[in-house]
């Protein structure tokens, strides 16, 4: 029984374990789905972001670079028109070129602006002036600025530029680093002919706004000649970030390149533009570094949201298949302890059943030993009784006991008689033949049986009988019990007693009534009448063996009848049994198996 | 019309002085560069111009006849005026060895100066009025640019000539050199600094010859 609930408890913990987890498969499937698309949103949308403020940048820059451009372009404008520059130019007086211009120039350079540093942008570190032909006419000054000849050859153009040119140049500052200085080239005209007949070109420091502010951590530089300057970080990250740029630019041009590189095993945004598009010097990146700190934070900061939201739908949903396996173990449950019990009792009445079939057959073999080992003793003692009466000689009284003994004898064997008979019963070995009997007849045999016997004139019999009353039954046994019942109403009662018999047919039944004047049963025996052997405790005067109701009882009930005791007190003792109407046609019945 | 007049009475008095040895004259036609428009944006300076452009006098050639004269003596000064921050005139043929005297006739300060080889000189700034008006005597053969310091597009040639015989072509590019002396010579028109064209004539008294160049 317990394995039986154990199993059905293990089962519905089984169930809700496997609801549980499909739950959470369920569940940690889209939380990792969502987690994947939602970072991926993110970067995209970072990747916008940053697009879009590299963009801003890249604009605030082009701004101030034009700004600064236009007004560098002015004053280049005002110098390539300056009438000694023009003069020496175009009067074939180079000598007097550099140091015309030195004077026209001062204010422009930024060493002799005091303020320079703030103004750097608008001023000058070095000028030249290039020929016709776009090579360098080498200064006759030092105030032009210095620049080595290898810097100094950087200048120079395939031909003089007839628009104005942004360069960049690349040098190595005093302490070996590398500096970007830009350059802007302006071609300076003939007043004669209009022809382009030399370019001033002005050195400069780079516009710098990117890097400086902003929140997003970005850092910019300038890429040229396969060298990067990116102040905030070490060589061989410029280095790396110039390879990735350049490799880039070497698989296809892009309308808006944006690269995704690691540098010291961060991950950053890289983004790319050139400075000077149409320009006849080499070509120079404004490069963009994005660190995706603040990305990675977004989306740790996402995953979190994501993850707790996770765990309360995990929460909800561990509550939810509790409750719902809980609501659908309760009919699981319920069934599973209806079942127990049913199966408990099922148990309880085999083994019940078990036990009796056993004390059944036990008994009934008892019985039929008993009856067939004690038959054979009484007939031979009954025979040497008998023989003993036959003899001649004995006095008075021996005759007397011989005659009792035989009388007992008598008695032992209606007894084992009886005996054989129940166990025969017992056994449900006992076949009726049920056919038509006459149960008046069987009273009437009875009655005048008993104007036979001694007591017989001291008992008044009143019958209340119809003249004919066929029952179902065999004759033998059915007599059995109708003696029985009314031996017991002559032997328990008193002189002069009565005795009053009556039958009654009513629908499919027929019942006999017999009841006696006589000291009743009293109460407290009044249950255990029809059980074997048992007698009534103040009747010990009377003869009997205790085994009659019980018989007759068991007789009645194999008629398809029954046997009760219907009343009794100081005046009456009535019991009922009923029989079956005799049928049309005769039929058997089997005895209880 | 009064520039002009100018122009042709200082042409006249380029002519006056020379000796009288033939009567031979040489007339023609020279092709004149095309113009270009060289305007000059008015910016920086309060010129008084036309819609605010400055318009550069149109190419002239200088037509003159080279060959061996006598050195020349008592050679009158002549005169660039500096007026409406333009020099007047633009283009000046004179002989080796001419003073010539630059007046500001404008109500600012002028600096004109030269890098040419030919004569390289810078007077300085100087206000109108300044006296005594400064002069330059151009002692080498050549073509000298004048230019001011303080107006850039201020721009003049004085084109320095080793021979008594030249003259000014006018807006077309007609000249006519009269009052020559008969001999071998070669004729030559200045048209701009890097284009000078060259005829050999050979020309007799009384004679009246039609060179056009080139």
């Amino acid at each position: 029984m317990t394995s039986v609930a154990e199993r059905s408890l293990a089962g519905i913990r089984r169930f809700r374990t496997r609801l549980f987890l499909a739950m959470m498969v369920v569940i940690v499937v889209l939380m990792s789905a969502g987690i994947y698309f939602v970072q991926r949103r993110a970067e995209a949308d970072a990747r916008v972001d940053f697009q879009g403020d590299f963009a801003l940048e890249l604009a605030a820059f082009a701004r101030l670079q034009d700004l600064r451009n236009s007004a560098v372009e002015d004053r280049s404008r005002t110098l390539a028109r300056n009438p000694r520059i023009h003069a020496a130019l175009e009067d074939n007086a180079l000598d007097l070129l550099y140091p015309s211009a030195r004077d026209e120039l001062r204010d422009v350079m930024a060493e002799s602006n005091p303020g320079g540093a703030a103004t750097a942008g608008l001023h000058a570190i070095f000028y030249r002036f290039l020929d016709k032909h776009g090579a360098v006419l080498p200064p006759t000054s030092p105030d032009a600025g210095a620049l080595r000849p290898e810097e100094e050859a950087q200048l120079a153009q395939k031909g003089v530029p007839q628009t104005m040119q942004t360069g960049y140049l690349t040098r190595h500052g005093p302490d070996g680093d590398l500096i970007v200085d830009e350059m802007i080239a302006v071609p300076i005209h003939s007043t004669e002919t209009n022809e382009v007949i030399a370019a001033l070109v002005l050195g400069l420091k780079p516009v710098e706004t990117i890097g400086h502010g902003g929140t997003s951590g970005m850092k910019s530089g300038i890429l040229v000649n396969g060298h990067l300057t990116l102040p905030s970080f070490d060589r061989a990250a410029e280095k790396q970030i110039a390879h990735e740029v350049m490799t880039d630019l070497a698989r296809s041009p892009k309308h808006q390149p944006t690269l995704r590189v690691k540098i010291a095993g961060a991950p950053h945004f890289l983004f790319y533009k050139r400075l000077n598009p149409e320009s006849n010097y080499a070509p120079a990146y404004e490069v963009c570094v994005y660190p995706l700190s603040k990305l990675a934070a977004r989306q740790r900061h996402l995953r979190i949201q994501i993850l707790g939201a996770g765990g309360v739908l995990l929460l909800g949903g561990f509550l939810v298949s509790h409750a719902l396996a809980w609501r659908l173990a309760r009919p699981v449950e319920e069934l599973a302890v209806v079942s127990e019990e049913n199966l408990a009792q099922r148990q309880r009445a085999e083994a019940e059943l078990q036990t009796t079939t056993e004390e059944l057959q036990r008994t009934a073999r008892f019985s039929a030993d008993a009856s067939h080992q004690l038959k054979s003793p009484i007939t031979v003692l009954r025979a040497g009784l008998d023989s003993l009466l036959a003899r001649d000689g004995f006095p008075r009284e021996v005759y007397e006991e011989i005659s009792e003994l035989i009388h007992q004898t008598f008695r032992l064997t209606s007894v084992v008689e009886d005996l054989l008979l129940l166990s025969r019963m017992d056994a449900g070995k006992l076949r009726l033949s049920l056919k038509s009997v006459d149960l008046t007849h069987l009273v009437e045999e009875w009655i005048d049986d008993l104007r036979a016997l001694p007591e017989g004139a001291n008992l008044r019999v009143e019958t209340d009988l119809p003249a004919s009353l066929e029952i179902a039954g065999e004759a033998k046994f059915t007599a059995l019990i109708v003696q029985n019942l009314l031996d017991n109403a002559r032997k328990y009662n008193h002189p002069g007693g009565i005795i009053r018999v009556k039958a009654r047919a009513d629908k499919g039944q027929v019942e006999l009534r017999v009841a006696n004047t006589g000291r009743g049963i009293p109460p407290e025996a009044q249950p255990y009448i029809f059980e074997r052997f048992h007698r009534g405790t103040v009747h010990l005067d009377v003869p009997g063996h205790g085994l009659g109701l019980n018989l007759a009882r068991e007789l009645a009930r194999l008629h398809g009848g029954e046997l009760r005791l219907l009343r009794s007190d100081q005046q009456w003792t009535e019991f009922s049994v009923l029989f079956l109407k005799a049928p049309p046609m005769p039929h058997s019945a089997m005895a209880k198996s | 019309m009064k520039r002009r007049g100018t122009i042709a009475i200082l042409a006249l008095f380029g002519q006056w002085p020379l000796p009288i040895h033939g009567q031979a004259t040489v007339e023609g036609q020279v092709a004149l560069p095309k113009t270009h428009p060289a305007l000059v944006a008015n910016e920086r300076y309060e010129i008084v111009s036309e819609a605010g452009i400055l318009k550069t006098d149109p190419p002239r050639a200088v037509v003159y006849l080279e060959g061996h004269f006598p050195a020349p003596k008592n050679l009158s000064t002549r005169q660039i005026t500096q007026k409406d921050l333009t020099f007047r005139p633009n283009l000046l043929p004179i002989q080796r060895g001419t003073r010539v005297e630059f007046p500001n006739e404008d109500e600012t300060y002028h600096n004109i100066f030269s890098y040419s080889p030919a004569k390289r000189f810078d007077l300085g700034r100087y206000p109108p009025e300044e006296s005594p008006t400064p002069s330059v005597v151009f002692d080498h053969v050549g073509l000298v640019t004048l230019r001011c310091d303080i107006h850039e597009h201020m721009r003049a040639l004085v084109l320095v000539l080793d021979t008594p015989y030249f003259t000014i072509s006018d807006w077309q590019g007609n000249y006519r050199l009269p009052n020559l002396p008969a001999g071998r010579f070669v004729l030559k028109a200045w048209v701009s600094s890097k284009v000078t064209l060259g005829h050999p004539v050979e020309l007799t008294s009384g004679e009246v010859r039609h060179v056009n160049l080139p």
